[in-house]
């Protein structure tokens, strides 16, 4: 089976084809700081890159795999278009996989015990995490919270400790840290949400293949729902 | 056969055209949840886009009796518009013909809504032919007003266009001054069938024209400009008490209609002059309006305005604008992004 997979939920676009003998390769793209990120231009000529190099086109992959967020809104969905535009086009098979889930990853694999707290930067002065305990299972939902209530979703989760991972825990590292957090140097590779991850994810048996729509998984609603919903609740005032 | 995508503001489209031009779908999914915001929130918009799009999709191909499989290019706005709308129809349409590695074209939504003219209509009496350059085309809708020369098919020159609002937005902001809500322009054309186009003295307006008013310097170009119209509603309407305001909201809607109705015909007008045409072709949501249709009927030139979902956005006419485009061979537009402003005018 060929397996492409890309994730967008972060600035960086992160693509990764895995072919039928499990071999994978991988392109990034991060934007300097500062920068646009380059998702809309970026994503798919680095996945037509990917297949060249393997000598497939667009018309062999079997399953595409998409990260799903949580994450930057415009960047989720020039993500998950692309994956529901090349499915539609090709017939191939569709898979959603939490970004959080993927960020978490590697480490879960690396790591023989303890459990990993998955930090997407998501502005505002806020993250989005999720706890994962060893083995991959869920201790704490995908959620987005100012970093100095980490500590109630460590609490949350019942665990002691745990490693703290990706751009958000490098950002707020000394929140973190005063939480009891274990975050890893910042030049660290697991800090970075791979498409690796998410073909890694979407190869195993565990991910069903969606037969809902899939769609972002924003976590938070639009600013102008909750604005009305406030001027609601405050009798009209803002 | 050509499949376009039209999603630059809040409607999500698309659309399948035959070799000869003609539409064999056009579909249309508007979105009616940003009504209670008083404006087309681009958060919303963007996501109810990515919900609809591949549906909308696929109902544009059932319709025409088509599959995939048929069609030999796909195309999409890239711009102007909301930039997070227009990268949900862009990025979908460059992977659905990536999948297959068809050729695309992406298309700028103002040379979209100039192609619609070249679409021939099917009518009672067979198909009508599409509307030739060359011509002058008057855009006019909520997001952008101009005046463009079309001398060809691929391509338009901008003559004039807004300083500041566009008229379909001086059309809604003036309707809720008057309490008619959004999107209120439709209810104030109703609301001004009833009243004296002539009873109040707004800029542009039959009423100060009457009055001798000086004109100002922009008036005798080919720009447009609804903002100091839009201040002139407002210093009306709050001098008024409420009683007085809804016993002379009709006056109030009719002049203030008739303003903008002016601004479009006598610069439209002016275009023809200064080109040395008599065809006008005329697009976008204000191209409803009735009372512009019916000062337009009496300039004494061609006037051609498409099937009302041709002149609003749609994507037949994306198709249409593609047809006559450069087309870009897989993978030369997989780097494409979409653009938020300007005329790409050649
Ligand atoms: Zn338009």
């Amino acid at each position: 089976m060929i397996l492409l997979g890309f994730d967008t939920a972060t600035n960086a676009t992160s693509v990764a084809l895995r072919l039928g003998d499990g071999s994978v390769t991988e392109a990034r793209d991060d934007p300097a700081a500062g920068a646009h990120p380059g998702h809309a231009t970026r994503l798919l000529a680095m996945a037509d890159g990917l297949l060249k190099n393997a000598g497939a086109g667009t018309g062999d992959v079997d399953r595409i795999a998409v990260g799903v967020g949580p994450g930057t809104f415009t960047g989720l969905r020039v993500g998950v278009a692309t994956a529901r535009g090349l499915a539609q086009s090709s017939g191939a098979e569709l898979v959603a996989v939490s970004s959080l889930r993927a960020l978490a990853g590697p480490a879960l694999e690396d790591r023989g015990e303890g459990a990993v707290l998955a930090v997407i930067d998501a502005r505002r002065s806020e993250v989005f995490a999720a706890a994962y305990a060893t083995g991959g299972g869920e201790l704490a939902a995908g959620r987005a919270l100012g970093p100095g209530a980490i500590a109630s979703l460590i609490e949350e989760a019942g665990i002691a400790s745990a490693r703290a991972l990706g751009d958000g825990a490098v950002r707020y590292r000394t929140e973190l840290e005063a939480a009891g957090l274990d975050v890893a140097p910042d030049d660290s590779p697991l800090h970075l949400l791979r498409a690796a991850a998410i073909c890694a994810r979407a190869a195993s048996s565990e991910i069903p293949v969606s037969s809902e729509p899939v769609l972002p998984d924003y976590l938070r609603r639009p600013d102008a729902e909750l604005a009305l919903e406030g001027a609601g609740v405050n009798g009209g005032r803002r | 056969m050509i499949l376009a995508l039209e999603t630059s503001c809040d409607d999500t489209c698309a659309a399948v055209l035959d070799e000869d031009g003609r539409a064999l779908s056009n579909v249309i999914s508007s979105q009616h949840v940003h009504d209670r915001f008083g404006g087309v929130v681009p958060e919303i918009a963007s996501r109810h886009h990515l919900e609809l799009v591949n549906t909308v999709v696929d109902e544009s191909l059932r319709e025409a009796g088509a599959t995939l499989d048929d069609i030999d290019l796909i195309a999409a706005t890239q711009g102007p518009g909301l930039v997070g709308a227009l990268l949900v129809g862009l990025s979908t349409g460059k992977a659905l013909a990536a999948g297959r590695r068809l050729p695309f074209a992406p298309v700028d939504h103002l040379q979209g809504h100039v192609a619609a003219n070249f679409l021939s209509q099917a009518g009672p009496n067979g198909d009508a032919p599409p509307f030739e350059p060359p011509f002058v085309c008057l855009i006019a809708s909520g997001g952008h007003t101009l005046l463009a020369l079309v001398s060809a098919h691929d391509g338009f020159e901008v003559l004039g266009r807004t300083l500041d609002d566009a008229a379909g937005e001086a059309f809604d902001k003036g309707a809720r001054m008057l309490g008619l809500g959004y999107p209120g322009g439709p209810a104030l054309s109703r609301l001004a069938e009833d009243g004296d186009p002539t009873a109040h003295s707004f800029p542009g307006s039959p009423g100060e024209i009457r009055r001798g008013a000086p004109r100002k310097a922009f008036a005798e170009g080919l720009d447009f400009s609804f903002a100091g119209l839009k201040t002139a509603l407002l210093y009306a309407t709050r001098e008024l008490s409420s009683d007085e305001l809804s016993e002379r909201a009709a006056d109030l809607a009719a002049s203030y209609q008739a303003a903008i109705v002016e601004s479009l015909v006598s610069r439209s007008l002016r275009a023809l002059e200064r080109t040395g045409l008599d065809r006008l072709a005329v697009g976008g949501g204000v191209a409803a309006n009735d009372e512009l249709r019916r000062r337009l009927g009496e300039i004494g030139a061609t006037v051609h305005v498409p099937d009302r979902l041709l002149c609003t956005d749609n994507a037949a006419m994306i198709a249409s604008a593609a047809r006559f485009s450069p087309r870009l061979e897989y993978p030369d537009y997989l780097s494409l992004d979409a653009y938020a402003t300007g005329e790409t005018a050649r």
